[in-house]
């Protein structure tokens, strides 16, 4: 299984392909939104993204993450972390 | 037209959006000619000059009286909504006429703002296997097999909906949506001579599931509503949002052409906010 840390890397990396305005790590906090206010992602990019989580960790597609409190990098990379370790 | 007028055809449709829910035939058929009078007499929304911009074939008498019947169609679409938000579908289910052509899903289902847009519901009931439906405020509350999810709210909302229809579409449902006149950017491809800005999202989903789409509209013909629905042109283009996009557009504007009068004003305003093409 892969460790946290790659997970993260991993997470962040299909944000970048996702998102024009993903940059280095230091500059994606986790509490910063991916779509309006934050990362700017429309819709379209956000189901997409969460296609490409399902794609390639082999997870279900976590659409919870679309209902209740705004989409953090940090509620993605958690959540992906916490489905991989089930 | 002065104030006083204004104000008059204002309280008469008004009156007719009460008397719908009991007589819509006729409540309808008074909305379509009060509102091509008011056109008649303003010659504003649209002017025949407006009218002409979009299909310059037609002379002056023609584009008069098409602009005469855009403001008809306006009113009765204006009157309906009124109705449809106070009771619901069931004065309009008696005036949609026919059945819908065999429909296999998945399919989405494009509509544009043209004819009798708010007519489409009953149709959609008629439909073999469950619908849902997008739309950017509800007006009525439909029944089964018919849901209807609103697109209002931020990114993360509208991904939650979108995310239903790519769900619906994978399970073999229809998906309903609006192709045109929406907020946001869009995929911008010719139409009439110009350009107009079609929503991105209907194309996403066909992309991303393989579903074809096939543009739907109604169109008032005598007291009642018929439904029409396009071949399925998107189909083995899928891939390619643009290209989707652009076959959607060719076949509203092959639509629009054989009945201009049946162009919505919102329709009609964004491809005159858009510089004619090059091409024309």
């Amino acid at each position: 299984m892969e460790t946290p840390p790659v997970i993260e890397e991993a997470v962040l990396d299909l944000l970048r392909s996702r998102a024009p305005l993903a940059r280095d790590r230091a500059e994606l906090p986790d509490d910063l939104r991916l779509g309006s206010g934050g990362l700017g992602m429309d819709s379209i990019a956000l189901v997409e993204l969460l296609l490409d989580c399902e794609e390639q960790f082999g997870i279900p597609r976590p659409v919870e993450l679309l209902e209740g409190e705004p989409l953090t990098v940090g509620r993605l990379v958690a959540h992906v972390r916490a489905a991989m370790a089930r | 037209m002065n104030g006083a007028a204004r104000w008059a055809f204002d309280g008469l449709e008004s009156g007719l959006a009460r008397w719908a829910s009991r007589q819509p035939r006729w409540a309808l058929g008074g909305a379509a000619l009060l509102g091509r009078t008011r056109n008649r007499l303003s010659r504003r929304w649209p002017s025949p000059d407006d009218v002409r911009a979009l299909f310059p074939r037609l002379d002056p008498r023609a584009a008069a009286r098409v602009a005469w019947s855009i403001g008809g169609l306006e009113a009765r679409n204006r009157v309906l909504a009124d109705c449809l938000r106070r009771e619901g579908l069931d004065p309009l289910r008696p005036l949609v006429r026919g059945a819908l052509p065999p429909l296999r899903p998945p399919l989405l289902l494009g509509t544009f703002h043209a004819g009798a847009v708010h007519a489409l519901g009953p149709a959609l009931e008629r439909l073999t296997g469950p619908v849902l439906a997008l739309r950017h405020g509800p007006l009525y509350t439909p029944r089964p097999p018919v849901e209807i999810v609103t697109t209002e709210g931020d990114d993360q909302r509208r991904a939650a909906v979108f995310q239903r229809a790519l769900d619906h579409l994978r399970g073999g449902c229809f998906v309903v949506m609006a192709l045109d006149v929406v907020p946001g950017a869009g995929l911008r491809v010719p139409c009439l001579g110009r350009t107009l800005e079609l929503a991105r999202g209907p194309f996403a989903l066909a992309r991303l599931t393989g579903a074809p789409i096939r543009p739907l509209v109604a169109r008032w013909q005598g007291g009642g509503a018929e439904v029409e629905v396009g071949e399925p042109r998107a189909a083995g283009l899928q891939g390619e949002e643009i290209a989707l996009a652009t076959a959607a557009a060719r076949w509203l504007e092959d639509y629009l052409r054989a009945s201009p009068a049946e162009t919505g004003l919102g329709l009609l305003r964004a491809l005159l906010s858009e510089e004619v093409s090059p091409s024309r």
